[in-house]
């Protein structure tokens, strides 16, 4: 009896030493938080982003987590709704920081709110990775503890600039949000570069977040009698700009600065009124020019949720990957300057899907602002096609934007 | 209530507030507790226009947004120290008033709401697109805290920053309270009565309106400008009509042309939406809910409602 006892109390022991070791690594959870906007107008960009960072969390988990010294970390996401709004913004932010002791911030996929907690997060114990918004000054300030995979809008006007006045149009007229700050600094680098080209921007029209009827401004531009038509904002109402056009007869080249996904356009615009539209814009995601990374995700994203990614999605979910790397690198999850240093080292992640260009071999510059390659994209037959790249000189514009004070 | 017993409340509630920072254990409440006392200063202002003048005004949040813009830029454009640049914001925002009041008053009821939110738009466009001077919607960043880094007083922490709010809120809610007392705002109230009448018997009324509604805008530019500097950031997003919209809940909620009620109304309109935050996306739909219950069932608000349940309770005693 005793024995037998002996024999089941070694095995116990033995298996809940090996059960064990399984459990104290699965109790270590690191809470990372996403502030973005996951209701409203800019949803089309920040649902998918906190989507696209809740999915990489599950595969890092899923791949055994990130290994901190001899601790194994699985990420728990916590994801608030900041509307797009800097007061929602700088709530969901305090209450991630201070409730919910969250030290990995995720998302932002806009401008403005993007820019309120930019404003104070220098000064807490937390990093902050912004995703999609592309207003400039974000990462002018070189805030340390701040990165962005995204590239500034006016590094993409200038390529598509001179891509647009190498196909020869000489008269461009611009229809876009032009209250949004990074839509009018695209337009202002798309024009310096035109100019340099001896075309010029024969009318600057103006539409709004909610706008639907574009036909005041497509008539107005239609008497101008432009070589193309230059449309940039939000998807829905380029969406809009673009059928419009068709519907008023305007048959000149369309192109557009929108990151929006096919789906997202034929809400709005048949594909027949899209065909021949040109998209220049980072090189993101689309599945006819993606990786195998790119493919591997939009497959994930479309079975996971039920719906194709926008395009600008994985600036979110590469953002995952390069916390995962550079915690990893820091070797800590608790020290924040050292994992946000860490970052301004990395080299990019093997797992990311935008097709980034380091500048001195690391993926994050000294501002902390990553670049991609610019593309021109074609809608052709109801898909975004990859045509060929944009001339993006990341290094050159690093170095421009360190001068920004 | 007797005088005594609502003196004993006032101070019982001051002493809650001053005890809060204690209290609080999480700093996230102690930041919304700051932006819900910006927001007391906005609806105590509100409230003199639209409780006790009976005028719905619906451009509160564009005058926060000039308070907010003109200490911001008179800081960075002339260099004035910031204390300076906060007592100013209600003077410049004073004279917008004095411009926008002063034909805005021709008209009454619906029409003079309409033309507020038709100011609070123009605002808003302004804001958004004169990009020489605001930024656009890229807004201002590094709007500097009042006194220097190495002062005696620091005022980049919170628990400072929430004193320095909690006292401005306590002035300028003494302010409305003796204005209400005051012949002025007897005036007022009588506007608020029967308009028609205060004419009759020989009182300017267009001249006690405007004072009310610049008054107001001074309030809330105050507001404004406590906001900016609490933030460091401004953008025109955070002074839209929406925004104007919570500052008229505020009072409603809390009880309309009561004192304590925009003070108990700030609070609920900035804390009700973060509570509710394990809603997800249904929160702004189950914050519309609980507003139109609350407005349905208690339609003189928090205030209101305990003010009634007390004399109730004070006739069966």
């Amino acid at each position: 009896m005793n024995t037998m006892l002996t024999k089941w109390t070694a095995g116990a022991a033995a298996a809940l030493v090996l059960t064990g070791g399984a459990v104290f690594a699965a109790d270590k959870t690191l809470d990372i938080g996403v502030s973005d906007a996951l209701t409203g107008g800019a949803a089309v960009y920040g649902l998918p982003q906190a989507n696209a960072v809740k999915m990489a969390a599950a595969e890092i988990n899923a791949a055994g987590g990130i290994a901190v010294g001899g601790d194994t970390y699985m990420l728990n996401v916590i994801a608030y709704d900041d509307k797009a709004n800097p007061t929602e913004a700088s709530n969901a932010v305090r209450k991630l920081i201070d409730r919910d002791g969250v030290k990995f911030i995720l998302g932002f996929c806009c401008s403005g709110a993007t820019g309120a907690v930019a404003s104070f997060i220098e000064n807490e114990d937390a990093v902050m990775l912004v995703g999609n918004a592309a207003e400039r000054s974000i990462t002018t300030r070189e805030i340390p503890n701040l990165v962005r995979t995204r590239p500034p809008a006016d590094y993409t006007g200038a390529a598509a600039g001179t891509f647009v006045a190498d196909k020869g149009h000489k008269r461009v007229a611009v229809l876009g949000a032009l209250d949004v700050g990074f839509y009018a600094s695209y337009v202002d680098a798309f024009e310096v570069e035109l100019n340099k080209a001896g075309g010029e921007i024969i009318s600057r029209e103006a539409f709004s977040l909610k706008d639907r009827d574009m036909s005041p401004q497509l008539t107005k531009i239609r008497e101008q009698q432009p070589d193309a038509i230059l449309v940039v904002g939000y998807v829905e109402p380029a969406a809009f700009v673009y059928r419009q056009a068709v519907e008023l007869g305007i048959d000149v080249p369309r192109y557009g600065f929108t990151s929006g996904s096919e789906e997202q356009f034929l809400r709005v615009a048949s594909s027949e009124q899209m065909e021949g539209v040109w998209d220049l814009r980072p090189t993101e995601l689309t599945l006819l020019s993606a990786s195998d990374n790119g493919i591997a995700y939009h497959k994930n994203y479309s079975d996971t949720y039920g719906i194709a990614p926008s395009p600008s999605s994985p600036y979110a979910y590469d953002q995952t990957y390069a916390l995962k790397d550079a915690i990893e690198a820091a070797g800590t999850v608790d020290d924040t300057q050292a994992v946000a240093a860490a970052l301004r080292e990395l080299a990019v992640p093997d797992e990311v899907v935008m097709q980034y260009l380091p500048v001195d071999g690391t993926m994050f510059d000294v501002n902390g602002q990553a670049y991609t390659s610019n593309g021109a994209f074609q809608w052709q037959s109801g898909n975004w096609v990859f045509v060929q790249d944009l001339p993006s000189d990341a290094a050159a514009y690093s170095a421009f934007l360190s001068t920004i004070d | 209530m007797k005088p005594g017993l609502k003196l004993l409340v006032a101070g019982a509630a001051l002493a809650f507030f001053v005890a809060l920072p204690q209290l609080i254990t999480v700093k996230y409440y102690l930041h919304l507790s700051v932006l819900a006392l910006v927001w007391v200063i906005a609806a105590q202002g509100q409230n003199l226009i639209q409780g006790y003048t009976g005028y719905v005004s619906i451009v509160q949040a564009g005058f926060m947004g000039i308070g907010a813009y003109s200490t911001a830029l008179m800081g960075l454009h002339f260099d004035l120290p910031v204390w300076l640049t906060i007592l100013l914001a209600p003077c410049v925002t004073a004279i917008f008033a004095l411009a926008t009041g002063y034909p805005s008053l021709r008209v009454k009821g619906h029409y003079f709401a309409i033309v507020t939110l038709a100011f609070n738009m123009v605002i808003f466009i302004v804001l958004m697109n004169f990009h020489q001077l605001t930024q656009g919607e890229a807004g201002i960043t590094g709007i500097p805290k009042p006194g220097s880094r190495d002062g005696w007083i620091n005022f980049r922490d919170r628990e400072v920053y929430y004193y320095f709010v909690l006292i401005v809120a306590v002035a300028m809610t003494a302010l409305a309270w003796l204005i209400v007392r005051s012949r002025v705002g007897q005036t007022l109230m009588s506007i608020r009565q029967n308009e028609d009448l205060v004419g009759a018997i020989g009182i300017a009324a267009w001249k006690y309106k405007l004072f009310a509604f610049v008054v107001s805008a001074m309030f809330a530019g105050l507001a404004g400008a406590l906001y900016a500097h609490y933030q460091s950031f401004i953008n025109p997003e955070i002074f839209g009509v929406a925004q104007s919209l919570d500052a008229i809940l505020a009072v409603i909620v809390g009880g309309s042309g009561t004192i304590a009620g925009p003070v108990i109304g700030a609070f609920v309109v900035v804390f009700l939406p973060e509570y509710l935050r394990f809603a997800d996306s249904f929160r702004l739909i189950l914050y519309g809910l609980l507003l139109v219950l609350a407005t349905i069932f208690m339609p003189r608000g928090i205030v209101g409602t305990l003010a009634v349940v007390w004399s109730k309770l004070e006739r069966r005693g």
